[in-house]
C-alpha cells in the first residue's frame, strides 16, 4: 500500500495529524512507498524515517511563527523560507537518511527547463536528499530566485506539475483540501464546482479558499492545531470506514489460521470481534497524541505571552500596523534587498556558511559588538574546523579567514536590527515582569481546579458472551476549590505558587460533586486513574485564572465492579452517552451476505461522519474539547526573559517544561502549573 | 482534420447538422466551432463498439423556436423497457461513452444532450427557476412524444438527476423506475450557519462572482479556454485515459460544449443560491414524487454530494415504495467514469429488477457498498502479517481457549 501526500505549504501540519494516526492505529499496515510533493514530501520523509512527531511539529510551528512575525507575513523580503527549511532538515535528518528512504520516498519535482513532472526516489547522499526535498518545496520568487539543483538539473515545486503523485491504484491519497481524495476534510457545503489542479481535486468551497490562502500565509497556531487534529480525525475516519482498525488479538487469530493451514474465510477476519469494536471505539474518542498536542500548547501559550503581544493583539494596534505598512515596508524591502545582495556574491556555499556562523556565534549580539571579538571567536579551533569543512578547496587558511571576515561584516547587517529587536524585547519583558509582580501582590490568590473525568470502561475479555459484556461509562465533573483557608498555615499561598511546589490532593480540598457519586467511587477512580496513563490530557488556563484539566483514561483492563457499584451502573446507563456503537454489530448482522458483494450498514458511517465537517476557525468539537485561551487573555510568566533567538530557545524550554510536567504529576491528574 | 472526419461514415450526420444548426459558426473570441464539436463527439463515440444512431429530435417551440435535441440511440430493436440517460451540468452524451455498450446489451438506450447543453439547441430560458425547470420538463416530455416512448427507466446524473426527479414528479406514468446517480440539488443549504469572520469577509468579496455564470471564465479567456479546461479538469480526462490515447479530446470536448451561448448554463445559474446550493431543493418536494415510482440512488464514495437527503427520501417512502441506495466505492462524483464496470452492472441490475417488476417495497435492501474487489476492503491485502508477533503468550492462550480448539492451540505453541 502506498501513501501520497499532497503539497500544501503550511497546511503540511495536516499531514502530521494523518501520520500520527497511521502510527498509532495502523501500525499493521504495510507502507511500501510514500510519495509527496512540497510539504507533503517532507512529511513523507519524516514518516518514513520515524522522526519524532513532536519535534517535527514544533519545527513547522517555528517556521509558521517566524513567517507571521513580519509585516507582509511570509512575503517580507527578509523571510527566507528556504533557509528555515534547510536548517530544519539539517537538524532532523539522521546521517543515514538517504539510505533508509531510497526507493521508498518518491518526491515529485517539476523540471524547470521543460515544466515536466519528475518523480525521484534514489538518493546517493544525505545532501542529495535534502536538495530534493528543498527543490520540491521551492516556489519561485517566494523562496528565492534560483531553483536548487538536484543531480545537476534545476527543479522546482512538484506542485506545479503533479501535486499528488499516485504511484499505483493502491495509493491512499491524503490532501488537506476538501475534494475527492481518500483522506481529506469534509466541508458541509454543496458544491457543484470542483476543480482539479495538478492532480489534486479541490472543491471550490469557502473553506478551501481559506485553506488556499493559508498555504503561504500561515494561520494562528490555534488554527494549525485544529488542522492537525482534522488530519488525525480524517485518517481515523478512513481507517474506520475501511475496517482497518484492528485489535492485535484479531490479527493473532488471523495469523493462527494462516499458520495451521485451516483457512476459514469466516474467521480470518471477524468484524464482530468485541475487541476490535472496542479498539475502534477507543480510536473514535481518542485524539492526537500528547507529544504533538503539547507542542501546540506551548506554542499557543508563547504566542499569547508578553506585553508586546498583548499590545499587538489590540485592534487599534493591528490597524495601526496595517496603516503604517506603506512607511515601514519600503524600509524593510530596502534593508532586505541590501542584505540579500551582500549575501548573493558567493552563491553556492552561502546556505551552509550561514548555518555554521550561527552555530559559531551563538548569539547575534556579538556581531553587533564588533569584529575583534568575532575574529577571536572565529579562530577558536573547533569552530574553524567546522567552517573549513565546508570549504575544502581553500587551502590558504589566512586568506580564507580574511575573505570570511569581510563577508561576515556584510552578513552581520541583518543581525543588527535583530539585536536591537532583541534588546527591546528584553526591556519590555522586564517591564512586564515588574508589572506582573506589582500586579500579583494585589491579586487575590484563589485557584479553582475543575476536572472532568470521562471514563469509558469496557469489561471483559473475549471469552465472555455478548450479554455478559459489561460496558460502563461514566462522566464525572468535580471541582476542587483551593482557597486560602484550605491550605495549611505554614504555606502561604504566595509562596506556594512562587516556588512551583507540587500541588497535592489533600483532604482539605472541598470536592463539589456535580454527579451522582460518593467519595468511595471517587477514591476508586483515583485508584484506577493512578494506575493508568491518560490517553490524553489537556490543561489550560481560562480567563478567570482557573486551571482546567481534561483527561481521558483508558480503563479497559481494570475490574469493573471496583469502579462502580450496581446502583451507579444503573445511574450511568441513564447518563447521556453515545451508545450507537453497540448497535453496530446488530445492525450489520441480519443482512444477508451476498456472495459477490459484502454489506455494511451505511447509516453507521453516515452517523459517524456527521461531526466531521471541518471548520478550521471554529473550535474543534469531539468527545474531548480543547479550549484555548481567549485572544484577549494575557498572562505573564517570569521564565520568559530569555534573549536567545527563538530557534535556540525552543529545545531547551520545551525540555524544561517536560521535566516540570513530569514533576507535577499527581496520582489523580497531572497538570501544568501556571503562575498566577 | 476534416478529411479524417469525412472518411467516417457519419458524414450525412454532419451535413444534416450543419444545415440546421449554426452553419459552421465560429466564434471570433472563443475557439468554439460547431464542426469541431461534432468531430470530437464522433471521436469519443468511436469507443462505443455497438451500433448506434445519433440524430436531432425536433421538439417544436416549447422553449425557443424550433428547438432540437441531440439524441443517441443504441439497441433500438430490443423489446425491454428503454433507458433514458440525462447527463450532468456542463456535460454531454459523450461522457457516457464507457457505459453505452454494456448497458445497451439488454435494452434500448437513449441519451440526450439536455436542452441548452452540448449540441442541442440553445434557447433562452425563463429567468426564474420554477419556470425554467418547467421548460426543461416540457422539453423532455416533447422529446418523449417525438421518439415515441411509452414508459421508460430514467437515469439522471448530477444536475440531470435533479431534472429527472422533476420530470418524474409531473409524469409519473411515464417513468417506470428512477435512477439517480449522485443527484445535485437535493440537500438544503444549512440554516443558521454563522461563519467565522474570515468566511464572511470572503463571502462579501466573492459575492459579485455569483452573478456570473459558473463557467463564464472559460469563455472570457477566449483562446486560452481549452488550456484552462485542461488545467482545471485534467482529472476528467484522466478518467477516460484508458479509452483514448490523446486525453485532450475530452477536455476539448468539455470546452467546445461550454464555450457556446450559455443558455442552459444561465438557466442552471438561476437554480443556484449562494455557492452551489439549490434554491428549490428536492428534499422539500419528496412528497410530490408519486407513490408508485421506485427509485434507486447511486452515490460515489468520495463524492462531495451529501447522501443524507437520499436517506431522508428512503425513510419517507419506506412504507409504500421501493427506494434503494448504493454507494460505489472508490468513485467520486463522476461515478460512471470512475468505476464504469460497477456502475454498468449496477444500472443493468436495477433495470432488470424494474423489468421484472421486482422493485416493490418488500425488496428494499440495506445500503450496498459496491466494490471492485469483493473482499472486506481493498486495503486488506496490505496488512502486515508479521505484526501480531508482539502479542504476549497469555493472550495467545486466551485466543486458543476462546476458539475452543485444542489443535489450533498446539499449533501456536509449536510456533
Amino acid at each position: 500500500m502506498n501513501l501520497s501526500f499532497a503539497g500544501c505549504g503550511f497546511l503540511g501540519i495536516y499531514h502530521v495529524g494523518v501520520a500520527c494516526c497511521f502510527r498509532k492505529y495502523a501500525p499493521h499496515m504495510l507502507l511500501n512507498k510514500i510519495s509527496g510533493a512540497s510539504a507533503g514530501a517532507i512529511a513523507a520523509c519524516c514518516l518514513l524515517l520515524d522522526l519524532p512527531l513532536g519535534e517535527t511539529t514544533s519545527d513547522i510551528l517555528r517556521v509558521a511563527i517566524e513567517a507571521r512575525k513580519r509585516s507582509l507575513g511570509p512575503f517580507n523580503p527578509s523571510f527566507n523560507i528556504h533557509q528555515l527549511l534547510l536548517e530544519g532538515l539539517e537538524k532532523f535528518l539522521p546521517d543515514d537518511a538517504h539510505i533508509r528512504v531510497s526507493g521508498k520516498l518518491h518526491i515529485s519535482l517539476t523540471r524547470v527547463c521543460d515544466g515536466r513532472n519528475v518523480i525521484v526516489s534514489q538518493f546517493d547522499s544525505r545532501e542529495e536528499l535534502i536538495q530534493a526535498l528543498l527543490a520540491s518545496a521551492f516556489i519561485p520568487i517566494f523562496s528565492g530566485l534560483f531553483p536548487p539543483k538536484f543531480k545537476g538539473t534545476r527543479y522546482m515545486d512538484g506542485g506545479y506539475s503533479d501535486n499528488l503523485p499516485t504511484l499505483d491504484e493502491n495509493t491512499i491519497t491524503v490532501s488537506p483540501f476538501c475534494g475527492e481524495s481518500d483522506i481529506c476534510p469534509r466541508d458541509d457545503s454543496s458544491q457543484l464546482f470542483h476543480i482539479n489542479i495538478a492532480n489534486t481535486s479541490i472543491e471550490l468551497s469557502k473553506h478551501n479558499i481559506y485553506r488556499m490562502v493559508r498555504i503561504l500565509f500561515p494561520p494562528q497556531p490555534e488554527t494549525l492545531a485544529n488542522m492537525c487534529k482534522q488530519g488525525f480525525d480524517d485518517a481515523l475516519r478512513f481507517l474506520h470506514r475501511n475496517n482497518l482498525i484492528n485489535c492485535t488479538k484479531c490479527l493473532a487469530v488471523q495469523s493462527t489460521f494462516v499458520v495451521s493451514d485451516t483457512l476459514d474465510e469466516h474467521l480470518v477476519y471477524d468484524p464482530q470481534c468485541k475487541d476490535c469494536k472496542m479498539h475502534r471505539q477507543e480510536a473514535l474518542v481518542s485524539n492526537v497524541p500528547d507529544t504533538v498536542l503539547n507542542v501546540f500548547q506551548e506554542v499557543i501559550e508563547s504566542a499569547n505571552k508578553g506585553v508586546l503581544n498583548w499590545i499587538f493583539k489590540h485592534r487599534g494596534m493591528k490597524l495601526l500596523s496595517v496603516l503604517s505598512l506603506p512607511y515601514t515596508l519600503p524600509a524593510d524591502i530596502m534593508y532586505a534587498t541590501f542584505t540579500k545582495l551582500c549575501l548573493l556574491t558567493p552563491v553556492v556555499p552561502q546556505a551552509t556558511r550561514r548555518l555554521v556562523f550561527r552555530k559559531v556565534t551563538n548569539f547575534e549580539l556579538m556581531n553587533f559588538v564588533g569584529n575583534q571579538f568575532e575574529v577571536h571567536l572565529y579562530q577558536h579551533k573547533p569552530c574553524r574546523a567546522l567552517a573549513l569543512s565546508h570549504n575544502v578547496t581553500d587551502d590558504d587558511d589566512e586568506a580564507d579567514g580574511r575573505v570570511r571576515e569581510r563577508e561576515r561584516v556584510m552578513a552581520s547587517a541583518p543581525h543588527v536590527s535583530n539585536t536591537l529587536w532583541d534588546i527591546s524585547k528584553v526591556m519590555l519583558d522586564q517591564v512586564s515582569n515588574v508589572l506582573n509582580r506589582v500586579n500579583r501582590k494585589s491579586q487575590q490568590v484563589s485557584a479553582k481546579i475543575t476536572c472532568q473525568l470521562a471514563i469509558t470502561e469496557y469489561g471483559g475479555n473475549s471469552t465472555e458472551l455478548d450479554h455478559d459484556l459489561v460496558e460502563n461509562k461514566m462522566n464525572l465533573n468535580f471541582t476542587l476549590n483551593l482557597d486560602n483557608s484550605d491550605l495549611p498555615l505554614e504555606q502561604s499561598p504566595e509562596r506556594k505558587f512562587k516556588t512551583r511546589q507540587i500541588l497535592q490532593r489533600k483532604p482539605s480540598f472541598t470536592v463539589n460533586k456535580t454527579d451522582t457519586m460518593d467519595d468511595d467511587t471517587f477514591d476508586h477512580i483515583l485508584q484506577v486513574t493512578s494506575h493508568h496513563d491518560a490517553i490524553m490530557a489537556y490543561y489550560y488556563l481560562d480567563e478567570n485564572n482557573k486551571v482546567k484539566v481534561t483527561e481521558i483514561f483508558d480503563v479497559t483492563d481494570s475490574e469493573s465492579p471496583m469502579l462502580q457499584t450496581p446502583h451507579e451502573k444503573h445511574v450511568n446507563t441513564n447518563l447521556e452517552f453515545d451508545d450507537s456503537w453497540n448497535n453496530y454489530g446488530e445492525l450489520g448482522q441480519p443482512y444477508q451476505l451476498d456472495d459477490q458483494t459484502s454489506e455494511y450498514s451505511f447509516e453507521d458511517v453516515i452517523e459517524s461522519d456527521k461531526n466531521i465537517f471541518s471548520d478550521p476557525e471554529s473550535e474543534w468539537i469531539g468527545s474531548c474539547k480543547i479550549e484555548e485561551p481567549e485572544d484577549e487573555l494575557t498572562y505573564f510568566s517570569d521564565s520568559n526573559n530569555d534573549t536567545r533567538p527563538e530557534s535556540d530557545r525552543s529545545g531547551l524550554s520545551s525540555g524544561a517544561t517536560n521535566a516540570l510536567k513530569r514533576k507535577c504529576t499527581i496520582p489523580s491528574f497531572s497538570y501544568e502549573e501556571i503562575d498566577f | 482534420m476534416f478529411n479524417i472526419f469525412s472518411s467516417i461514415s457519419e458524414k450525412s450526420t454532419l451535413e444534416k447538422m450543419s444545415e440546421i444548426e449554426n452553419h459552421h459558426k465560429r466564434s471570433w473570441w472563443t475557439k468554439h466551432s460547431e464542426n469541431r464539436l461534432a468531430e470530437l463527439e464522433i471521436t469519443i463515440l468511436s469507443v462505443v463498439k455497438s451500433k448506434f444512431k445519433t440524430w436531432f429530435v425536433p421538439i417544436g417551440s416549447s422553449v425557443g423556436q424550433d428547438d432540437k435535441i441531440w439524441t443517441i440511440t443504441l439497441n433500438e430493436e430490443s423489446k425491454n423497457t428503454p433507458l433514458v440517460m440525462l447527463h450532468g451540468f456542463a456535460a454531454a452524451i459523450g461522457f457516457w461513452c464507457k457505459n453505452f455498450d454494456e448497458i445497451a446489451k439488454d435494452r434500448p438506450v437513449y441519451a440526450i444532450d439536455l436542452l441548452g447543453f452540448g449540441r442541442s439547441s440553445r434557447p433562452t430560458f425563463a429567468k426564474d427557476c420554477e419556470s425554467a425547470e418547467q421548460q426543461w420538463v416540457d422539453a423532455l416530455e416533447e422529446w418523449r412524444k417525438q421518439v415515441k416512448l411509452e414508459k421508460f427507466i430514467l437515469l439522471g446524473h448530477s444536475f440531470g438527476g435533479y431534472l429527472a426527479t422533476s420530470y418524474t414528479m409531473q409524469h409519473p406514468d411515464r417513468v417506470k423506475h428512477l435512477i439517480l446517480a449522485d443527484p445535485w440539488g437535493f440537500a438544503e443549504k444549512p440554516p443558521n450557519y454563522k461563519p467565522p469572520t474570515f468566511f464572511r469577509i470572503m463571502g462579501v468579496i466573492l459575492f459579485p462572482f455569483t452573478y456570473f455564470n459558473p463557467l463564464a471564465a472559460i469563455r472570457a479567456v477566449g483562446p486560452l479556454g481549452p488550456a484552462l479546461v485542461r488545467k482545471m479538469r485534467g482529472d476528467i480526462a484522466r478518467r477516460y485515459s484508458d479509452s483514448f490515447e490523446n486525453t485532450d479530446v475530452i477536455t476539448e470536448y468539455i470546452y467546445q460544449c461550454n464555450s457556446q451561448y450559455p443558455s442552459g448554463e444561465t438557466a442552471f445559474h438561476s437554480f443556484v443560491k449562494g455557492f452551489g446550493w439549490s434554491k428549490n431543493p428536492m428534499v422539500h418536494r419528496f412528497d410530490m414524487i408519486h407513490e408508485s415510482t421506485p427509485i434507486t440512488l447511486l452515490y460515489g464514495e468520495h463524492s462531495w454530494i451529501d447522501p443524507s437527503s437520499g436517506f431522508i427520501l428512503r425513510e419517507q417512502r419506506e412504507d409504500f415504495s421501493y427506494v434503494n441506495i448504493d454507494v460505489i466505492q472508490d468513485a467520486g462524483h463522476h461515478l460512471y467514469s470512475d468505476q464504469p464496470e460497477i456502475f454498468n452492472k449496477c444500472v443493468k441490475e436495477t433495470c432488470r429488477i424494474a423489468d421484472n417488476n421486482e422493485d416493490t417495497k418488500e425488496k428494499v435492501r440495506p445500503v450496498n457498498f459496491l466494490k471492485e474487489q469483493f473482499n472486506e476492503s481493498r486495503w486488506k491485502d496490505f496488512i502486515d502479517p508479521s505484526y501480531p508477533q508482539k502479542i504476549t503468550k497469555e493472550e495467545i492462550d486466551d485466543i486458543g481457549e476462546s476458539e475452543n480448539d485444542g489443535e489450533e492451540r498446539r499449533d501456536i505453541t509449536a510456533h
